[in-house]
């Protein structure tokens, strides 16, 4: 079996958002929908205090609670892991945003440019009507890794099979792979360091795996 | 299904080209077209094994589709139709045609051509603004051939140099070990002492990807500034210290390592041989010299005499007082003494009498931190030092020194940094990790040529240290009068006189001597034309207000302008130039650059067109060509482009693509020869691929030595010296200097020739932002607050704050929505998360803006990120998030001897009033 995952290395992370920015661009998202993006957290009191980066979006859960409440069954899972959503069912009830303990959906009701009204060439050209009125979330650059597997590619090794934030990170942070290969970069990674997954007690089995010390066990 | 995203079909194409918006570039990208129009940005992956960064891009990057189709974009020239300048004046730009604008351009230009090229007081009729650290270059085409034959141009009315940039280090760094930029060797090191650096930020992809590999191998960096900036979260440790207090850190830490670590823990040969630290002092300061010869003495223990310093098989002693038999001194201006039976001290020895009081008990108190942090420090430094091992890269053996210090903007400029400068490359001094694996070395050279290679930038001197090119300070050649306005070869003998000096020297008096004129030189003129490229000094310097009212009363401006902005608000013409993915030019890449990028590999880069240009914008090197015709200056342009003034020199050894002197260029002709000329270059004449291959493969690259990253075995193999830790050569500069200002009758200057001393002391830094208070009318009290600012990943460099990507991405990085302040602090102003603050400074400048709480700044200090104070640049103008640029005083009190200032102010903080709340322009934002 297959199941595609990132691994964040939170060591490494340094919060600039380039994984954000590529995203935006790959996905042709509008402005304020970051499928990917990084939290900026602050923990302790003066002078003790860590600052960390933390990349988050859609974790393509193992029992996702998106899936469960969606009425019309827009949401459904891949054998391969992915959580997907098909635009011409969703009604965009937005069960699904409110059920996402990661708030990593949005919906968009009406068409958003960057300079407000004043729509620039490259919205006209990306414009995606399909995605008005329905819920939206990361995909895993689903497109990507379709493409690399047709074409013999592996996804999260080669560029083109790769998810756009992953392929943009400049500090090698993100990690893009099938964990259910015990030799997939993202398993050698998580069998060589300490590892934890955002609210894994809700059960929700989320896909994207935090590095936290990346010293060796 | 979730289907692929839209917008992926019709005529796809991948353009190979490059950003360089900042300076941690360049950095090797592409561009995704789709039927003619960008979409997508994406790293270079056929750089990946080319690239220090695996052919990464910065966030910044992925705003240049957004900068190309911005609806606020200059599409045409456009001419100011009110003549009245000022802030609050409505320019009434309307659109002309290309001829008219240069028809207009080349009118101004060829009245000054036939009056003269400098007025009655000696300065450049013609000056240009270029900001970005020089990364304009980059994007201006031919344009760098125009001004090379136009002649004599004011390069110094600065945007940013001096007090946004690392001036000490700039400085005396490329004295002391040929490092413009100082960085560590982050894929050695274990152990960084940083002192402000916001490499995480600033430090370009390349800085980002290095730092974070060496994070993941386990390698240990000390945070060490007063709020927890992005490089600090990202750091195994941070020490808040006391703003402006980081030169008493560090020179307590070489307290710790002289006086309490024992002596075989720092590296002894390196500081024997390799170093002035044996060199003889005399006692009236000066190095004792051998009568015959002049040169330096030191004591040889296996003679036990006074022998000169290159004396073969002379065994240097390190530490001790000697009395040598007979000895000359030399001084200022040819001063010389004559010493017999007179003690020497080593410099070595000085220096460790001189650091005695810098214990760590005092360092706390000063830079408010644990004392014994600041021991740990030292010793850990000391522990990751591995005196005596040794490293093999390439087949050579070198020293294997995995320890680092470095240092950020306001720790680096202004008073100060001089202080941090010599500290910290002490520190790297006294365990030998200056300049080889592992340590502290520097990236490039810009005041010393040639700029290509820094090993080949030096000779010896009689000393036995590097040459350097200061500005003389002897009575026959001192430069009296200023030759730019700025006056940096009259005042800065560092700064040297390279191209880049006008523009480093003390850029601030451009503005400043206009209205205030010095005693004793001729009096500062307004240029009669001023060129504005990639830059916004009107919001991006300090104290922004004066430099506004400076450039309203320009007679005559031309700004290369993309959106409105404000600076070009007070334009007489604007052009708009087919900027970052529509225009052409080569560029040279690999080798070391600014910030962290370090190649395993030097050659070129082609910008080439990905996109066609917005509306009627032309390339940069069309508009220069069109300069050159219509001044008559066709042949000097030429020439100057087949000398290679823009990038690559037509002529080699074994080719010549050089470009007829007589006839007006095409844009294709001039790239096409620089391409061929290129691959001539990089195959030794061999091959000659023109254009057509570069635009197909984009960059080319040959192996450049990683050896060649390190500059101390060059310097052995001369049989040279650094010359630390005494200063001689700068303290007689200093004297000569002060000798001819006061021949002059200068006092202004005086305070700055203090700087010039021997062995750099702890002052009381902080307490000069103190004294500025007092000289403003205030009182210290009643600024109780210090105000600082940081790099912004997402804008740093990048004139970029018109691109709303750039500001929603950023909006998850805290502090760039508003006044960063601890919970401490906002308790004792009585103010909230989210409530607006007024923020004054002793220069009567007051700004607003929201209160971000953190814990992560000390109470005492406050942050304004980045430059954010816009009220005429599209999107930034509505940012509502106040700029210190506006607060920080440009007095000369606060001007360091290498002319630079420090991001730095003491300011009051108050809540503000109900009718302050929300912006509403300038009403609300004063106080």
């Amino acid at each position: 079996m297959t199941k595609w995952a990132i691994v964040a290395d939170l060591g490494r992370c340094v919060g600039c958002q380039t994984c954000t920015t590529a995203c935006r661009h790959a996905n042709a998202t509008p402005p304020g929908v970051q499928y990917r993006k990084v939290l900026d957290m602050e923990v302790g009191t003066f002078p003790d205090v860590r600052r960390v980066f933390v990349p988050v979006g859609c974790m393509h859960c193992d029992e996702p609670p998106c899936r469960d409440v969606c009425p019309t069954t827009a949401t459904t899972k891949r054998a391969d892991g992915m959580v997907m959503i098909d635009y011409d069912i969703c009604i965009g009830c937005g069960y699904c945003i409110v059920a996402c303990p990661y708030q990593a959906r949005y919906k968009v009701s009406k068409p958003t440019f960057a300079f407000k009204d004043q729509q620039t060439q490259n919205e006209r050209a990306r414009f995606d009507e399909r995605l008005l009125g329905v819920a939206q979330k990361c995909t895993f650059c689903v497109d990507r890794v379709d493409y690399g597997l047709a074409n013999g590619l592996t996804p999260g090794v080669a560029p083109e099979a790769t998810p756009a934030c992953v392929n943009s990170c400049l500090s090698k942070a993100l990690t893009f792979g099938d964990t259910d290969n015990p030799d997939s970069n993202v398993s050698k990674l998580l069998k060589r360091y300490k590892s934890f997954r955002m609210h894994e007690e809700l059960g929700t089995g989320p896909n994207i795996h935090y590095l936290w010390e990346t010293e060796d066990e | 299904m979730s289907a692929a995203p839209a917008g992926g079909g019709g005529k796809v194409e991948k353009v190979q080209t490059y950003c360089y918006q900042c300076v941690a570039g360049p950095d090797l990208m592409t561009v995704k077209v789709v039927d003619g129009v960008a979409t997508e940005i994406e790293p270079n992956f056929k750089a990946a094994d080319t690239h220090p960064a695996e052919g990464k891009v910065c966030v910044k990057a992925f705003g240049l589709i957004q900068k190309s189709y911005t609806p606020h974009r200059i599409l045409t020239p456009m001419k100011r139709t009110n003549p009245k300048k000022g802030k609050d004046q409505d320019p009434g730009f309307v659109p002309i045609s290309w001829d008219e604008a240069m028809s207009t351009i080349a009118e101004r230009l060829n009245t000054i051509r036939a009056e003269g090229l400098v007025d009655g007081n000696g300065y450049p009729k013609v000056a240009a603004s270029f900001g970005g650290a020089g990364t304009p270059t980059q994007y201006m085409g031919s344009l760098t051939a125009f001004l090379s034959a136009w002649g004599p141009i004011d390069f110094g009315f600065g945007s940013g140099q001096g007090v946004k940039c690392y001036h000490s280090e700039h400085l005396y760094g490329e004295f002391w070990h040929r490092g413009y930029v100082i960085t560590p060797d982050t894929p050695r090191t274990n152990y960084i002492i940083n002192c402000g650096a916001n490499h995480e930020a600033s430090g370009g992809v390349c800085g980002v990807y290095r730092h974070a590999e060496a994070r993941g191998r386990g390698a240990k960096r000390i945070q060490v500034e007063p709020h927890l900036s992005v490089t600090g979260a990202c750091s195994a440790e941070w020490l808040p210290i006391r703003p402006k207090t980081d030169a008493a850190f560090l020179m307590t830490l070489l307290n710790v390592m002289v006086h309490e670590a024992s002596r075989d823990r720092l590296d002894l040969e390196f500081l024997r041989n390799t170093t002035s630290s044996p060199y003889l002092i005399g006692p009236d300061g000066w190095y004792l010299r051998d009568p015959e010869t002049n040169k330096p003495l030191l004591w040889d223990e296996k003679t036990a005499k006074a022998v000169p310093h290159d004396t073969a098989g002379a065994v240097p002693a390190l530490e001790g007082r000697f009395t040598v038999a007979k000895a000359v001194t030399l001084g200022a201006d040819d001063e010389r003494w004559e010493h017999a039976d007179v003690e020497g001290v080593t410099a070595f020895t000085k220096f460790v009498e001189h650091v005695r009081e810098y214990t760590p008990a005092w360092g706390a108190k000063v830079c408010d931190v644990p004392e014994a942090r600041i021991r740990k420090i030292a010793n850990e430094f000391l522990d990751n030092a591995c005196v005596g091992q040794t490293i093999e890269i390439d087949g050579q053996v070198m020293p294997y020194r995995p320890v680092a210090v470095t240092l950020g903007k306001t720790v680096n400029n202004g008073w100060g940094g001089a202080e941090c400068c010599w500290a910290r490359t002490m520190l790297a001094v006294l365990v030998g990790a200056l300049e080889v694996p592992g340590g502290t070395i520097g990236t490039t050279i810009r005041i010393n040529r040639p700029a290509a290679n820094r090993l080949e930038s030096f000779e010896g001197c009689l000393d036995g240290f590097m040459e350097y090119p200061f500005n003389p300070t002897d009575r026959d050649t001192w430069k009296a009068n200023p030759v730019i306005r700025n006056a940096y070869k009259m005042l800065v003998p560092l700064v040297g006189n390279s191209s880049w000096s006008p523009a480093l020297g003390p850029t601030q008096f451009s503005y400043m001597f206009l209205d205030e004129p010095q005693d004793q030189i001729p009096r500062a003129t307004f240029p009669e034309f001023l060129l504005v490229y990639r830059t916004n000094p009107v919001i991006s310097f300090w104290d922004t207000d004066r430099v506004a009212s400076v450039v309203s009363r320009m007679p005559f401006v031309v700004c290369f302008a993309h959106t409105r902005d404000e600076t070009n608000h007070f334009a007489d013409i604007l052009l708009p130039d087919a900027t970052d993915l529509e225009g052409m030019q080569l560029i040279r890449i690999g080798g070391t650059k600014f910030q962290e990028q370090y190649w395993k590999t030097q050659g070129f880069a082609l910008r080439q067109p990905s996109v066609k240009p917005q509306g009627e914008a032309r390339d940069f090197t069309d508009i220069a060509t069109d300069l050159a015709v219509r001044t008559g200056l066709l042949e000097k342009y030429n020439n100057a482009i087949n000398r290679g003034s823009h990038g690559v020199p037509l002529k080699g050894p074994n080719w010549d693509f050089s470009i007829p002197l007589d006839k007006a260029p095409t844009l294709e002709e001039v790239w096409d020869a620089s391409c061929r000329s290129a691959s001539a270059e990089l195959t030794g004449g061999a091959e000659s691929q023109g254009l057509d291959w570069w635009k197909q493969n984009g960059f080319r690259t040959i192996p450049y030595p990683e050896t060649n990253w390190f500059l101390t075995p060059a310097l052995k193999a001369k049989g040279l010296r650094y010359e630390l830790p005494y200063q001689e050569r700068l303290t007689r500069i200093g004297r000569q200097l002060g000798n001819r200002l006061k021949e002059a009758g200068i006092t202004w200057w005086d305070h700055q020739l203090t700087e010039y001393r021997p062995l750099m002391d702890w002052h009381d830094f902080p307490g000069y932002w103190e004294q500025s208070v007092v000289e403003h009318g205030g009182k210290v009290e009643d600024f109780p607050f210090w105000v600082v600012t940081a790099r912004s990943m997402q804008y740093a460099w990048g004139s970029n704050m018109h691109i709303p990507l750039m500001r929603e991405v950023s909006g998850n990085v805290k502090g760039h929505d508003g006044v960063v302040m601890n919970p401490e602090a906002a308790r004792k102003v009585g103010v909230k998360e989210g409530e607006r603050i007024v923020v004054s400074s002793p220069i009567g400048k007051s700004v607003s803006g929201r209160v971000v709480l953190s814990q992560g700044i000390r109470p005492d200090t406050i942050l304004m990120m980045s430059q954010f104070d816009h009220w005429a640049t599209p999107v930034a103008k509505d940012f509502d998030v106040p700029s210190m640029n506006r607060l920080t005083a440009m007095t000369m009190q606060l001007t360091d001897a290498t002319g630079s200032g420090a991001d730095l102010s003491r300011v009051a903080i108050r809540k503000a009033r109900p009718d302050e709340q929300g912006r509403s322009g300038e009403k609300g934002r004063r106080a």
